[in-house]
């Protein structure tokens, strides 16, 4: 086989080629990720937070970005179980601002006998942003890494059947 | 590829130790030159400034009409192959070799061309997902000389790339210097102390000591017709029998032993008559059988040939013979020496 066509040699890289996009891609949704987890907590509402939900929520981050980053690391060597992780991961971004954001917005506490909001509109929204564009980052992430996994492994059969054909 | 220049180039440090003095050389254009002497003696340091890791003091350096003395590096387009290799350790081989294309932000399907194109010459082709600490050293080295092969550079620089390998790996990784250089018809500049290294690959030697040139030339030329006892001693493994003799009637005299001169060596020492003179013979120009008496002290058979130790009155002498040769210490050994070098006792160059 000669490397003389751009999509021959397009797959041919892959043999020896990291797939770094998948791996950044899957990094900035830990960073975004990240930036939700530290911006959820920032009004002030007494101890509206200190519940079960938010323990769940805390362990949950350190998961999510324990099993991210180790997802990336393996779409970086084509691993198609990876992929589908990282869409999983994705699919649990978005199920989440159904959860917490959607539970504190508008969400009324009693402090010193006057009524506050624990999550106004342009927290939410923030949040739900921050969400949604880990969700998506880690949706490519899978795609991308399902999709060139997929090309790799059908392009390494093909070179193991022209070497079985060449006898070689 | 391309021509190279070198014009009175000096190396003076800052603090004034001067290290190469007036070294001049033309590379023509596919030429492999070997630059060998020994340690200290500035060959490192020409090929440093001719790579432009060191500055150059005085002279020119010119490649392919193009003055580039006071160029950077990454400017000259030269590639240069490390004794250490130099190879990134979190990188793959294919990472490796592909690394400068892709700072130079060359196009990623030929990058990936070019790095196999060279894989395929130097056979790394099964190795390019590995990590260097994965690789022999062998296989380290040829990985540094494919990142030098995929930049197509118009010289490649070589300093003692093969100095980290052991005895085996080195022959043949000196014949796949060989090949390569046929295959690529490249213009290589090459460092090595080795003689060995120097005699079998080099279009031409640059023999130099001390920060100067002593002799340029084919390997033939300094190993048959050295221009000076240094040339003469460094090349040729084991070195060449010196003694201190006296010209006299036609004859070559010491205090052990007397030589006599064929008409074309008395034509040539015609004007050292009854002065000393270094006579120089080479081991493997010993041959048995003569009327000069060696006292053996060691013998030791290589397979074809034996080298023997002795002596001559009180100086010493080593013969290479073309046979397995059994003697003891004490045996009397009769030779005769078969070429002849005469070198002039104050400058010690060679009498021409």
């Amino acid at each position: 086989m000669t490397l003389n066509d751009d999509a021959l040699i397009k797959k041919d890289r892959l043999r020896f080629t990291r797939n770094k996009l998948s791996a950044n891609l899957t990094l900035l949704a830990i960073v975004f990720n990240a930036l939700y987890f530290v911006s959820i907590y920032t009004s002030d509402v007494g101890s509206y937070y200190y519940r079960l939900i938010i323990g769940i929520s805390v362990v949950y981050n350190l998961l999510f970005m324990l099993i991210a980053f180790l997802a990336s690391e393996g779409v970086k060597g084509y691993k198609m179980a990876y992929g589908y992780l990282l869409l999983a991961l994705g699919a649990g971004q978005i199920i989440r601002i159904f959860i917490l954001p959607m539970d504190a917005k508008n969400a009324v506490v009693h402090l010193e006998q006057t009524e506050q909001i624990v999550m106004d509109n342009a927290q939410f929204t923030w949040v739900c942003v921050l969400l949604v564009v880990s969700a998506v980052l880690c949706f490519a992430a899978g795609i991308i890494g399902i999709m060139k996994t997929g090309t790799l492994v059908k392009y390494q059969a093909e070179l193991e059947k022209e070497a079985k054909g060449s006898g070689t | 590829m391309s021509e190279l220049k070198l014009q009175h180039l000096d190396k003076i440090y800052d603090n004034k130790v001067q290290a190469v003095f007036d070294f001049n050389l033309d590379v023509k254009d596919g030429e492999l030159i070997v630059l060998v002497g020994p340690s200290g003696c500035g060959k490192s340091t020409t090929l440093r400034m001719v790579a432009g890791l060191e500055d150059i003091s005085n002279g020119k350096l010119i490649i392919d009409g193009r003055d580039v003395t006071a160029k950077p590096p990454k400017d000259r387009d030269i590639a240069m192959v490390f004794q250490d290799y130099a190879l990134y350790g979190h990188m793959t081989v294919y990472e490796n070799m592909a690394f400068s294309l892709m700072l130079r932000k060359e196009n990623v399907n030929v990058v990936h061309q070019k790095v196999m194109a060279a894989a395929d010459i130097l056979g790394l082709t099964d190795q390019l997902n590995k990590k260097p600490n994965q690789l022999s050293g062998g296989q380290r080295q040829r990985v540094a000389m494919g990142r030098a092969i995929v930049r197509t550079p118009k010289v490649f620089l070589f300093d003692e790339p093969l100095s980290n390998l052991d005895a085996k790996l080195r022959g043949s990784t000196r014949r796949e210097i060989l090949l390569l250089h046929k295959r690529l018809k490249a213009t290589m500049l090459y460092v090595t102390h080795d003689q060995t290294e120097a005699l079998t690959l080099a279009d031409r030697i640059v023999c130099m000591s001390m920060g100067h040139v002593q002799q340029i030339g084919t390997p033939l030329e300094l190993y048959y017709t050295p221009a000076n006892l240094f040339v003469a001693s460094f090349i040729g493994l084991p070195p060449i029998n010196t003694f201190d003799v006296v010209i006299k009637d036609g004859h070559a005299v010491n205090s052990e032993f007397s030589v006599a001169l064929n008409a074309e060596e008395k034509e040539l020492l015609a004007g050292y008559e009854n002065k000393t003179v270094v006579f120089g013979v080479r081991p493997e120009d010993v041959e048995q059988g003569g009327e000069i008496s060696v006292n053996v002290f060691s013998n030791e058979n290589l397979g074809q040939t034996t080298l023997v130790n002795g002596v001559i009155g009180k100086h010493k002498i080593t013969c290479k013979f073309r046979e397995w040769c059994s003697y003891k210490p004490g045996d009397l050994v009769r030779v005769s020496f078969k070429r002849k070098h005469f070198f002039d006792k104050e400058t010690t160059n060679a009498i021409r």
